[in-house]
Order: C-alpha cells, then structure tokens, then sequence
C-alpha cells in the first residue's frame, strides 16, 4: 500500500513538474516576443490620429494613383519604371507643402519612442540594433517628399517591432535609416515622413 | 514517431552516374557559353518520372561575369537535370533597378533558361524594390508573399523584409488548411545562419518558427549571407542559406558552428532539388560544377 502510494506521488510530481516547465516555456517564448507596452488614452489618441492621417495620405495617393499609367501583374521593366516615375512625380506635385512632423506629430512620435525604447532595451535586443545599424545607406538624403535613394538597401523591420508599432495599410512602410524612422510610400518610395532620433 | 534520415554523400555516390558531355548543353543553349573552368558534372539525384524539379538561386542580381557563370553551370546541368523552375531567394537586383538593370543582372545571365520556359519565383530581399512584385519575370502575381503548388509540393514566398502582422496571419491561415504532403517555404533572411556577416536573424526566427513548427514546414530555403549552409535540424525543419548566387563572401562561414552540418564559401553556387514521394533530394553545386553538397530527406510523417 505504501509502495503503491510512493508510486502515485512519484507520478503527481512528473507532473506538476512538467506543468511547471510548460509555463515557464511559455512565458519565456512570450517575453522573447511581447514586451508590454503601456497604452495610455492619450496614447490611443495619438495613435487614432496618426491612423487618420495615413489614410487621408492613401486616399490622396488612390487619387493620383488614378491618373498614373496601369501596372499589371506581369510588368515590363519599362512597365514598372515607367508607373514609379509617374506616381513619385504626381505625388510629390500633390504634397508639395509636406513638412516633417506633419504625420509624426509630437504625441505621435513621443508613443513611439517610448515603443521602441522598451523593444530596444536588454542585453538581447543588441542583435536588433545590430540588425538596423548595419544597412548600408549610401545615398539616402533625408527629406519629406524625396524619395527613398532606388540604389541603397532597405533595412529589415524586425517582425516583433512590427506588431507593436501602430498598423499601417498595404501601402505605406515603416524604416529604418540609422536612429530615424521612416514613413514612406511602398510603391513611389517617397518619404512621406520622418522623426529623428527614433531609436534609444 | 518522426524519422529524419540524410544519406548524405551515400546516396550522391550510388547515383552520380550522369557524367556531362559538353554537346548537351550546347544544344540546350546556343548563346550561352561557360568561360569558367568547369569540373565533370556530376548528378546527385535520381531523376525519377513524374518527380518535382527546380532550381535555388540566391542573391544573385550583381550582373557580374560570375553571376553569368552560375546561369551558365545551370544551363549545363538542366541538361541532365531538368528542372522545371528556379526559387530566387531575394536580392534580384542589386544597385539600381532602371530597364537596364533588369537586363544586366537577371534577363541577360538566365537567358538560356527564360528562352526554354523555365519559370522563376522571386521573394524580395533588402536589395529589392517592392515594384518588382510586378515584374512578368518574377512570377509574384503582384504579391509580397504567395503561395504555389507544384505536384505534392506547396511553396510559401515570404517577404522577410517586412513581416507585419498581415502577413503572419496570411501564413498561419494559409498552412493551417494546406494537406499538400510537401511544404516549402522560401525568402531572404536567415532564421539560422553560421555566417559572420549577417547570422542568425533570431527577431525573425521567433516569429516564424512556430508557425512553421506548428503547420509542419519540412524546409526552408534563405539567403542574404552570401555562402552555403545546410542547418542542422532544427525543431524537424531543414534550413538552408542559399546566398551565393551572384555575390560571394569568401570565408564568411565560422569555422565552428553548432548550426552547421555543411557549409561552402569559396565560390558561388547554386541548389537543385528533386522531390519524389516521401523524399526530398537536394545538391548544392558550385559555379564550375563541383558538387559542394548532397544529400536526401525524408518527408516526417504528421499526426
């Protein structure tokens, strides 16, 4: 009987064990992904706004886009150079009075700022950094309504960041050029907006 | 029970019987002719009937003479290997992207192949304009990630630049209902890599991978460091770095890696693969046509 109970207690320790190591796999995996970052009414504001204007810029550009030569789905070389040129032009024409801050605006900026210092934070986050530092940007001037230099690279936007940083529809990116972030047009590469100094 | 077996050279040396007569090429290829020093080509797969056959090139757009030379190798080995398309895993065209460009460093060093049909899926890397999305070349159907099938083989083109949330759950939605007995997923950044240069993309690596282990992804192919790596398995998942396709960093892999179980970075390469029910054979091969790597997979069987 004793043996019997020493042979069951055995098994409710495997267990409980094994729950344990589940859990605190869990939660290891969660914090490798997710650091939490506060969200302030003030915060969701700023964001609602942020998220206004980027649409008004989508609509502005469907308007343009409009009058630009189709692009299909198998495009020459030409083709596709030919709907760039037209669009980085028509676009630059519309918002001729962009200016910095403009869609960055301070309460913006100030929530992503905060974003990414809490990404960028920890021992584990250097790789990160690593990661954005690296790109080469040869090229690139930094200044609303320009485009995006065609011959530098792109840096990577880390997959985790992402999913913080306010959304953002198929049309505009987000990017890194050294401690700035970006706001640029995906298709015209036009910078639509940047902050300085992003990065901690 | 899962069961991962790579007969690795075994198999390379049972079959490499298909020795390379310069005539064969030639009459697959009457405008491209291979300036490099050139080994006997040597065929490390079966070449079984009704088997998937395609070609992995990666960051190749540098329009050098060398990038031309792995068009050409290609060439040489379609001829005792025909496969039917190419995976380009990002960095299509480096420095530029006006119509010459396209010319230089794509259409003009893989013109043998475009002119005998063989198709070519593109992923975009940190060198790639998203435009090219529309390129007819690059089969992407307009799209940033899609998906494709050939036979029992299903192909997931990502786009590592810019893994939003859209398209994680594109991905999670689209594995979650794919019975294909294959699953193929490619783009440019390398969740595991011994290269100095680059490395590991971990930030990456923690989104993805779950996924992949999760929806039964038997392969990942990458490249952004310009060498070879065949990874060893990780989580059930084969991972290689095809990056090498038209720029090399010569002597980028470290020496001691636990990741690695093959690597190569003296000269560019380029992969050939052949799925044939349950197996997957692969062969990396150089820009002269040496056989770097080789080796078989066997597809895990899932719950």
């Amino acid at each position: 009987m004793k043996g019997e109970m020493l042979k069951y207690s055995w098994q409710v320790v495997v267990c409980v064990l094994t729950v344990a190591a589940a859990t605190l796999a869990q939660s290891t995996q969660n914090a490798a992904l997710a650091p939490p970052v506060v969200v302030s009414p003030a915060d969701k504001t700023a964001i609602q706004t942020f998220e206004k204007q980027v649409k008004d810029y989508v609509q502005l550009r469907d308007r343009v886009k409009a009058n630009a030569p189709k692009l299909s789905k198998d495009s020459t070389p030409e083709q596709i150079q030919a709907y760039r040129t037209a669009l980085e032009q028509s676009l630059r024409t519309e918002r001729a009075g962009a200016k910095r801050g403009d869609l960055f605006r301070p309460e913006t900026a100030d929530y992503i700022r905060r974003t990414l210092k809490i990404e960028f934070q920890g021992k584990d986050r250097q790789e990160l950094r690593k990661t954005i530092f690296e790109t080469e940007l040869q090229g690139v001037v930094l200044r609303v309504n320009y485009p995006y230099a065609q011959s530098a690279e792109f840096s990577e936007m880390p997959a985790t960041l992402l999913a913080k940083l306010p959304q953002l529809p198929k049309e505009v990116r987000y990017r890194f050029v050294g401690r700035n972030m970006l706001l640029v047009d995906r298709e015209s590469n036009l910078i639509i907006d940047y902050m300085p100094d992003a990065l901690p | 029970m899962r069961n991962f077996r790579i007969y690795n050279f075994v198999f390379a040396f049972l079959v490499s019987t298909a020795l390379f007569f310069p005539g064969a090429a030639q009459k697959l290829n009457n405008s491209n002719v291979n300036t490099a020093h050139t080994s006997a080509l040597k065929l490390a797969l079966p070449v079984k009937d009704g088997s998937v056959r395609f070609a992995v090139i990666g960051d190749t757009g540098s329009g050098t003479p060398k990038q031309r030379d792995v068009g050409n190798m290609m060439v040489q080995y379609r001829a005792i290997f025909p496969f039917e398309f190419v995976l380009m895993m990002g960095d299509n065209l480096y420095g530029g992207e006006t119509p010459q460009d396209f010319v230089k460093k794509f259409s003009e060093p893989y013109k043998a192949l475009l002119d005998s049909k063989v198709k070519f899926y593109a992923t975009l890397g940190n060198h790639d304009q998203p435009l090219q999305v529309n390129y007819e070349n690059f089969n992407m159907n307009g799209k940033e990630y899609y998906r494709f099938k050939k036979g029992n083989v299903a192909f997931y083109s990502l786009n590592s630049n810019y893994m939003d949330k859209k398209q994680v759950q594109w991905l999670e939605d689209e594995l979650s209902r794919d019975t294909s007995e294959w699953k193929v997923c490619f783009f440019h950044h390398p969740p595991y890599s011994s290269a100095k240069k680059h490395g590991s993309d971990s930030q990456l690596r923690d989104v993805v991978e779950p996924i992949f282990v999760k929806y039964g992804v038997d392969v990942v192919l990458t490249g952004h460091d310009h060498v070879y790596e065949r990874i060893k398995p990780q989580k059930g998942i084969y991972y290689f770095v095809s990056g090498a396709g038209g720029q090399l960093r010569s002597g980028d892999v470290r020496d001691v890696s636990p990741l690695t179980e093959k690597s190569y970075d003296r000269d560019m390469h380029f992969m050939l693969f052949e799925v044939a029910g349950d197996q997957m054979y692969f062969q990396a091969i150089s820009r002269t046509g040496e056989t770097v790597d080789s080796g078989v997979i066997a597809r895990r069987r899932r719950s």
